[in-house]
């Protein structure tokens, strides 16, 4: 039985807001395995996001551990960490969070700066990437100049900047019509299928949901 | 090194260009400030010392009244008596004794009337120290003979205050007929250059102010030290003055040419740190400026913070990007203020050549120009480093979701 590349291990986050203390995550556990799509879907406010940011590394728990290839991150450095980041996870937002006085080219160009990937090489890969997603048309337009669904589109595009193993989605047709969601999904569908990357989407709808292998629900902070 | 990260803060910079500018326009009226006054004025020390140095190390020099009362001494209102000449003249060390008497008054040439400053000394003496120490030179003509009603004029007489004016004609000074026997070589400023000289005698004879001198120069003999005789001076001028008058307070300064020159530059020195502070000034709030948009700018960008982190920018990455930034404010400010003051400085360097009150040579030393730069280069990254220090340590998951 191959080996987990993602565990969370009873994890829990809290929030101190003034005296209260808010549980946003009471321990929740998860194995995710190379090749994987998931879904996490629950209600507003259940923590979806906040699991999200943990298994991206963009946050740490409270208490519990998250392992990557079996190697626990809480011993890793803060710069360690953002290398891992940029190398082996790729982020898509709910509003999709391009950088507004950057190109699209340059918005996928980023990520690649941080890896310290050279300029000639960054802009071939960059390109490729777009044109693959069917934007070389819109490559040197800034998302201003883009409608929802190519920006979404782009952002999917800077996540696999670097080439990673996991794709982390928060909500990626949470601001888009139905069709132009039902699109973004299947281009998620087809780099799970064409491309074997892992997969997790977090959404609060079922057909969204429906696109995965693999549902998790969470409520109040725990998978049920 | 990678020139992406600068390229990205060039693109930060320019997506706010009235910001950008605004903020830079600060660092350059800083810099302007500084680099325009420090060249001028290290200009003006040097053409000053230049010329306090031609003088010899062994003449001393004697004014009436406190040395805070040399602009008193100038207009003429303090004098030196004759019996302190004498003293001056009896006192060991000294050679030679030049008294310089000055006065304002009226000088007609050629239907024309206006009021010059004439100054009388005895010509004998005074020419070898003046043509040695002071640097005096006959651009046109001869010395005026003692005891003759002759003059000499100086380099600006001849150009500005008569237009025209030529040796071996004659003037009228005070009612009473001279005539031009010389014109001397510029002194190096505006006013010893509009001065006309005679004979002490002479002036004495027609200015009516029989006794006494503005100004005593005497010359040390080389066998003792110009500052023992300083010395021997003071107590000299003391005692007869005691004796005479009943005088206690030495109303009298004696200076070696020496320590005039350490004097003036040293107030030269003094002047130029408080150019240097109150120009600091202009540039810290330069850099205020720049702190205050960095701050500005981490603000607005919260969210890009979070997204670069996101992505996998580092914590250095982000300090650098805002660094870099703050550093080409600095920087280009440096170079606008650097290139402007140096300007000034040129534009009157050349003014004072058209118009010499004094001759100025404006000093923009590689030096400055390199000290402009670095500096104010420096200025913008240490404004920026506490911005860009709160922008690195954003958590990223807050920068995201900051709306
Ligand atoms: N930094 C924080 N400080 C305090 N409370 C927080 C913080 N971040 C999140 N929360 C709270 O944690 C809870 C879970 O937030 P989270 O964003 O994970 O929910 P979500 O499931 O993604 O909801 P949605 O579907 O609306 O996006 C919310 O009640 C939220 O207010
Ligand atoms: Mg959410």
């Amino acid at each position: 039985m191959a080996m987990p590349i993602l565990q969370l291990k009873n994890v829990w986050k809290t929030f101190s807001l003034g005296k209260v203390k808010l549980d946003v995550l009471k321990g929740v556990s998860l194995d995710i395995y190379s090749g994987d799509f998931m879904s996490i879907m629950g209600p507003s406010g259940s923590g979806k996001s906040t699991c999200m940011y943990i298994i991206g590394f963009l946050d740490v728990p409270t208490k519990g551990a998250v392992f990557l290839q079996q190697k626990n991150v809480s011993e890793f450095s803060q710069d360690k960490l953002a290398h891992i980041r940029g190398r082996k996870i790729g982020f898509v937002f709910q509003q999709f969070n391009l950088l507004p006085h950057l190109t699209a080219l340059e918005n996928v160009m980023l990520p690649m700066i941080f890896q310290k990937v050279v300029e000639k090489e960054r802009e071939t890969r960059a390109k490729q990437i777009l044109a693959s997603l069917d934007l070389d048309k819109r490559a040197h337009h800034k998302p201003g100049e883009l409608s929802g669904g190519e920006q979404q589109r782009v952002a999917i595009a800077r996540s696999l900047a670097n080439d990673p193993d996991i794709i982390l989605a928060d909500e990626p047709t949470g601001n888009l019509d139905t069709t132009t969601g039902k699109a973004i999904m299947h281009i998620l569908k087809q780099l799970h299928q064409d491309k074997k990357k892992t997969i997790i989407v977090v959404t609060h709808d079922s057909i969204i949901a429906d696109y995965s292998k693999r549902i998790i629900r969470i409520k109040d902070g725990q998978f049920i | 090194m990678d020139t992406t990260l600068f390229k990205l803060s060039i693109r930060n910079l320019k997506t706010r260009p009235i910001r950008s500018w605004l903020t830079i326009i600060g660092v350059v009226i800083g810099v302007f400030l500084i680099i325009s006054l420090l060249s001028l004025s290290e200009g003006i020390k040097t053409a000053v010392l230049q010329q306090l140095r031609m003088m010899g190390k062994d003449l001393v020099m004697v004014f009436p009244g406190e040395i805070s009362d040399v602009m008193v001494a100038m207009t003429g209102d303090l004098k030196l008596s004759d019996e302190d000449i004498e003293a001056i003249k009896k006192t060991k060390g000294v050679e030679n004794v030049v008294p310089m008497a000055w006065k304002a008054e009226v000088m007609g040439y050629k239907g024309e009337k206006k009021t010059v400053l004439i100054y009388g000394n005895p010509w004998k003496d005074a020419l070898e120290i003046y043509k040695r120490d002071m640097g005096w030179q006959l651009f046109q003509g001869r010395w005026p003979v003692p005891g003759k009603r002759e003059i000499i004029v100086g380099d600006v007489v001849p150009k500005d205050v008569f237009p025209g004016m030529k040796i071996n004609t004659e003037a009228t000074i005070a009612g009473k007929k001279f005539e031009i026997v010389g014109v001397l070589k510029s002194l190096g400023n505006k006013q010893d250059d509009s001065m006309i000289g005679m004979d002490l005698e002479v002036f004495r004879q027609i200015t009516g102010e029989r006794k006494g001198a503005q100004f005593v120069l005497a010359k040390t003999s080389s066998t003792y030290a110009a500052d023992d005789v300083v010395e021997r001076i003071k107590t000299e001028l003391q005692e007869t003055r005691k004796r005479r008058r009943g005088e206690d307070l030495p109303s009298f300064t004696v200076l070696s040419s020496e320590k005039i020159t350490d004097i003036v530059g040293n107030i030269m020195g003094i002047i130029q740190v408080a150019i240097f502070a109150l120009a600091s000034i202009a540039i810290i709030v330069g850099g205020i400026g720049i702190m205050n948009t960095m701050y500005t700018a981490t603000h607005e960008r919260i969210k890009e913070i979070g997204v670069m982190k996101a992505v996998g920018a580092k914590n250095t990455t982000i300090t650098m990007i805002f660094l870099i930034e703050s550093g080409i404010l600095g920087f280009v400010g440096g170079l606008g203020g650097t290139v402007l003051g140096i300007g000034l400085a040129k534009i009157m360097e050349l003014y004072f050549q058209v118009h010499p009150i004094f001759y100025l040579k404006a000093s923009a030393s590689p030096w400055l120009i390199l000290f402009g730069l670095l500096f104010s280069f420096f200025i913008g990254c240490i404004s920026g480093f506490l911005p860009a220090r709160s922008a690195s340590k954003l958590n990223p998951v807050d920068a995201l979701r900051y709306e």
